[in-house]
């Protein structure tokens, strides 16, 4: 084990160089052709993680309008209805084409990888799914420009993300804007549940030998539960955006409150998805934190079958917590406390995890490179997220906060502060993969800090007014309620967040092209993405691998010492 | 040489599930799922429509209909049976026979349909009952006919000799498909015709 | 170097040696999502767009279905073999050699006591709690029903401001709640405490005894009056405190007569959670080294 050189089933001790690279003599335009035209998981994995921080960058512009509109009170920098638009624009837009395609994204690229196959299981599906998910983005925001309809009332969609009814019947929201928003997310929906099905059957059908479904990687599994999710949440979005344009187009009566229909129901039908969607979410972002935790602390992950049987708990307990969103809809005492108890449920699979992942680091060596400082950041925030999440979660308390800026901090904290500092980790620990070249370390770090500096900045002083009785969604507020200073400075760590993106932006395109050379396996990890080139050739593994414990590539660098296997089969 | 050896009986037979079945189970579960939401709708809704058509008045009990779609399951699992054995001929009598109860049970609900809006004026927007009704129906109704295209499909493959035996899994994961449609309507059929009336 | 890697690499390697099939490049799922989209964008905009996505998408279903049936299309990708050299940024991985002279490698917890035992320890430190408690509603207020109206008294619906001599007497529903809180926090407090146990395996009785109560006292010297505000009032603090240490002596007490565990490796649920232990190694020990 002296040598630096070992053979891994991505290569074969001669070298045989057989075939001319194919990006010789390549135009411009047949270099977008191949892109446009890929079913290789790898460039469509590639493709929703750019389309995701595009979107993430324009999700952040809007997010900064309303900050700064909420920097003065009784501030004109846009009009209220403007404003509508843009906090509606930015939720939807972050939910549904920042964090599910970025996470899809990561799913794309590394599934297969990591499982040490060639593809996924339908490589013209996951094409597919992709360019629905992509167009159901461009649809949205087309209604930037097509959404004048009738009465010249219109543009972007302006009901909020949640489109409670029945501001969004045909008499309350007149033109197309809510058309837009609801045609979009059907189309956005069925690439997610193309991508989801996808998932599953490549993890229980693509294994390379020996990879046994308790010896697949976390992340894998992660994502199996993260895609089940999907089924069972993601597919009841899209029957009540069909109900919604049955309302609008034919004039049906679902939630005509008149005919006898239920605005409740509205209620009930997106909750039962926007529920589980944030599991959906934050599965794939413990995904990530699962494979750089045990990496970085140079120790295998502790408790994995816990890790998995919790996993899949939160699933199950998150499809029946929905109408904590709900306590102040009125409802009867005993749901109240049904929904109480199921979410505090959720607390006790979740902490599992948690203290896995610390046990994990426990009396490891850690390192604190740039991955690992952003899963720190995450472990801490979601953590504080999970708390205030269960003081919500009481309903009595829930009523006096209800709809309040304590809530926004609250799901803001699970979204910035774990999702997306996870997917930021994650960034960090497979850019090397992906593009064969290392991120800047120091620009990581200027990015670790700012961001996390900026978060707590906003929004820990965002809960503030939310106690003083802020409520969310008003587009200005009187000088004399005592929250202007408050926002004040929640605007000012939205901007240093704002900053701490740019450099991110900057050094993914900085490193992409001038970084420093990563090699195959810049991280000593033990996960079969690590054992082929980086970037991977189209076929991923020359010689396709065999696994015979959980950290396949720990058995080939250790030969002396390898991982038993845990079970036969 | 200390790999540990007892790995390699496990790989001369490394066995995976067919990624068809898996994939088609997870769409059936994802459809379940927008059956579940539509049922819901409209068990909710049973009797809460203030004005208008009620089902009691305009609904009659497809019995008949019922029975060809179920039976239906039946001649697709005889289809399968004679593909496993390559008995084409048979296999292309039962498959066709499936095509025809399909068909038979979609011209079945046209008529219900034909003479819900024509006899009763019972349509979409008339009240919440026509609204949850003609959805969750049409909703299943859809289902028949992407299934009964696909079904199609594969009997004029079939008849043109293009059916190979490496297709056979195919098949059998589109009958999965419409064991699926045929089963849902016992959800369908139970809620709206038995329970809502 | 082992050559493990390389002979069984050897037996699959011929299927590398030329080619390698992946599915060929195509662009009917992208002109069927166009379709689709089409379809749906024309209800917002023109018919037209409506059946122009339709003609797309029945255009891209069927080119689709072509490029699978009968064969899925492959394009064969020439393999270029190359040696992958493993680079590891600072390989200062810290063996640690025969801590255990089994498995070689670190056991983690050698000896600790059961979480059972922090539960079992739990419910007897709460009966101890209930006799210190109850000395000290019948000495000073002649009692038994005060402590417990105390503790139950949030959840009895209109009493606003009770006096001593409400909180004297009998109350069906006070006592029922007080059961259920004393109950679920003795029960509680035990799981924490057996669970923080292997922290401070050496001393239970200082944990349980000292540690614990202060901690547990000040949280709730802090928080109480948003909890349960009567008992909040009404409460002595340093007879509070007291029995907390009675309750924490008695469960570390019981913790220690309950007797360590010899070593987790002996469990085998730790085994099943994936904590490092050599239990599978001991059987082929011979036969390796």
């Amino acid at each position: 084990m002296a040598g630096g050189s070992i053979p891994v089933p991505g290569g074969l001790g001669s070298a045989a160089d057989v075939a001319a690279t194919e990006a010789d003599g390549a135009t411009w335009l047949e270099h977008l052709h191949s892109w446009v035209v890929t079913v290789d998981h790898k460039k469509l994995g590639v493709m929703y993680v750019l389309y995701a921080l595009l979107f993430l960058v324009v999700g952040g512009i809007e997010a900064l309008i309303i900050r700064i509109q909420l920097f003065f009170p009784d501030n004109h920098f846009v009009s209220a209805e403007t404003f509508n638009r843009v906090f509606t624009m930015h939720g939807t837009t972050m939910i549904f084409f920042v964090a599910m395609p970025i996470v899809f994204g990561f799913g794309n690229y590394l599934m297969p990888l990591m499982l040490g196959v060639r593809d996924m299981a339908f490589p013209r599906l996951n094409a597919f799914s992709f360019w629905m998910s992509a167009f159901g983005g461009l649809l949205l925001y087309y209604s930037f420009i097509g959404g004048v309809g009738l009465q010249g009332a219109g543009s972007a969609p302006d009901v909020g993300w949640w489109a409670y009814a029945p501001l969004t019947s045909r008499a309350f929201s007149r033109g197309h804007s809510t058309d837009y928003w609801a045609l979009a997310l059907i189309v956005s929906g069925f690439g997610s549940i193309g991508a989801a099905i996808n998932f599953i059957a490549t993890a229980f059908c693509m294994r390379c030998k020996g990879m046994t479904l308790f010896r697949m990687p976390l992340f894998v599994w992660l994502y199996v539960v993260s895609s089940g999710l999907v089924l069972v949440a993601v597919s009841p979005l899209t029957a009540a955006q069909v109900m919604l344009t049955i309302d609008r187009y034919l004039g049906g009566h679902f939630f005509d409150t008149q005919a006898g229909g239920s605005a409740v129901v509205w209620a009930h039908f997106f909750w039962i998805f926007g529920h589980p969607e944030v599991y959906v979410l934050v599965l794939p972002a413990f995904a990530i934190i699962n494979e750089v935790v045990p990496v970085f602390s140079r120790k295998a992950i502790f408790g994995y079958p816990a890790m998995v049987a919790a996993s899949v708990g939160i699933g199950f307990v998150s499809l029946g917590v929905w109408a904590h969103h709900m306590f102040t809809i009125g409802m009867t005492s005993i749901s109240n406390a049904f929904f109480v108890l199921s979410t505090m449920l959720v607390g006790i699979p979740t902490g599992i995890k948690i203290f896995n992942w610390i046990a994990t680091m426990w009396g490891g060596k850690i390192r604190y490179r740039t991955p690992m400082l952003f899963a720190v950041g995450f472990l801490v925030q979601f953590l504080i997220a999970g708390l205030t999440g269960i003081i919500l979660s009481v309903a009595p308390f829930n009523w006096q906060l209800h709809n309040s800026y304590f809530v926004i901090a609250h799901f803001h904290y699970v979204i910035v502060g774990a999702i997306l500092f996870a997917i930021f980790s994650g960034i960090y620990y497979w850019f090397p993969k992906v593009t064969g070249r290392m991120l800047d370390e120091r620009l990581g770090k200027w990015n670790f800090w700012l961001f996390v500096i900026g978060f707590h900045v906003c929004f820990d002083v965002m809960h503030i007014p939310g106690v003083l009785g802020m409520p969310r969604s008003i587009y200005t507020y009187e000088a004399d309620r005592g929250w202007t200073g408050l926002n004040q400075i929640v605007s000012v760590g939205a901007i240093i967040q704002g900053i701490a993106i740019a450099i991110l932006v900057y050094n993914m395109i900085h490193s992409a092209l001038k970084g420093q050379e990563a090699g195959p396996d810049p991280w000593d990890a033990w996960t079969l993405e690590w054992a082929t080139n980086s970037p991977p050739p189209p076929y991923n593994f020359a010689i396709e691998p065999v696994a015979r414990s959980r950290r396949p590539l720990w058995d080939l660098k250790h030969p002396n010492d390898p991982d038993e296997p845990l079970e036969e089969g | 040489m200390t790999t540990p050896a007892h790995g390699h009986a496990a790989d001369s037979d490394w066995r995976l599930p067919s990624r068809g079945r898996v994939g088609m189970f997870s769409l059936i579960l994802a459809e379940s799922a927008i059956f579940v939401i539509f049922v819901v709708a409209y068990v909710y809704n049973i009797g809460r429509s203030t004005f208008g058509p009620q089902p009691r008045q305009v609904l009659e009990l497809p019995i008949l209909n019922t029975i060809f779609l179920l039976s239906s399951s039946g001649t697709i699992l005889m289809a399968e049976r004679a593909l496993v054995k390559r008995a084409m001929a048979a296999f292309i009598a039962w498959w066709a026979l499936t095509i025809a109860l399909g068909a038979i049970f979609l011209l079945g609900t046209a008529q219900e349909w034909h003479k819900l809006i024509t006899k009763d004026g019972l349509t979409i927007s008339t009240n919440l009952f026509g609204t949850t009704f003609y959805s969750l129906v049409g909703l299943h109704a859809s289902h028949v006919i992407v299934g009964l295209v696909m079904l199609s499909a594969v009997l004029v493959f079939t008849l043109l000799g293009a059916l190979k035996p490496e297709h056979t899994e195919k098949v059998e994961v589109l009958a999965l498909y419409w064991h699926f449609v045929d089963w849902v309507w016992v959800v369908v059929f139970s809620v709206v015709y038995v329970i809502g009336r | 170097m082992s050559t493990g890697a390389q002979r069984e690499h050897s037996a699959t390697a011929s299927q590398a040696e030329n080619a390698i099939h992946l599915p060929a490049p195509t662009q009917w799922p992208l002109i069927l999502a166009v379709g689709l989209t089409l379809l749906f964008a024309g209800l917002v905009t023109n018919v037209m767009i409506s059946a122009l996505g339709v003609v797309m998408a029945v255009c891209g279903a069927v080119g689709w279905f072509r490029q699978v049936l009968p064969q899925e299309a492959h394009e064969m990708l020439p393999v270029t073999l190359e040696e992958i050299a493993i680079e590891r940024e600072g390989r200062r991985v810290t063996r640690v050699e025969h801590l255990h002279p089994v498995a070689g490698r670190a056991i983690t917890g050698i000896s600790t006591y059961p979480i059972s035992s922090g539960i079992k320890g739990g419910f007897a430190g709460g009966t101890v709690m209930i006799l210190l408690a109850e000395i000290y509603g019948v000495v000073r207020f002649h009692s038994i029903w005060y402590v417990v109206n105390l503790l139950g008294g949030a959840g009895v619906a209109g009493w606003n401001a009770p006096t001593e001599h409400d909180l004297g007497t009998f109350h069906l529903a006070a006592f029922l709640i007080a059961i259920v809180i004393h109950t679920a926090s003795s029960f509680l407090v035990g799981l924490l405490y057996g669970a923080l146990l292997p922290i401070l395996p050496r001393h239970p009785i200082v944990l349980g005894g000292l540690i614990a109560p202060a901690l547990w006292t000040g949280l709730l010297h802090s928080t109480l009056g948003l909890l349960n505000p009567y008992f909040d009032d009404h409460i002595n603090w340093y007879w509070f405190a007291l029995s907390q240490v009675g309750y924490g002596l008695v469960a570390g007490w019981v913790v220690a007569r309950e007797g360590r565990l010899k070593s987790l490796r002996d469990v085998p649920l730790s085994v099943r959670l994936g904590v490092e232990t050599a239990e599978p190694l001991k059987h082929d020990d011979e036969g390796r080294r």
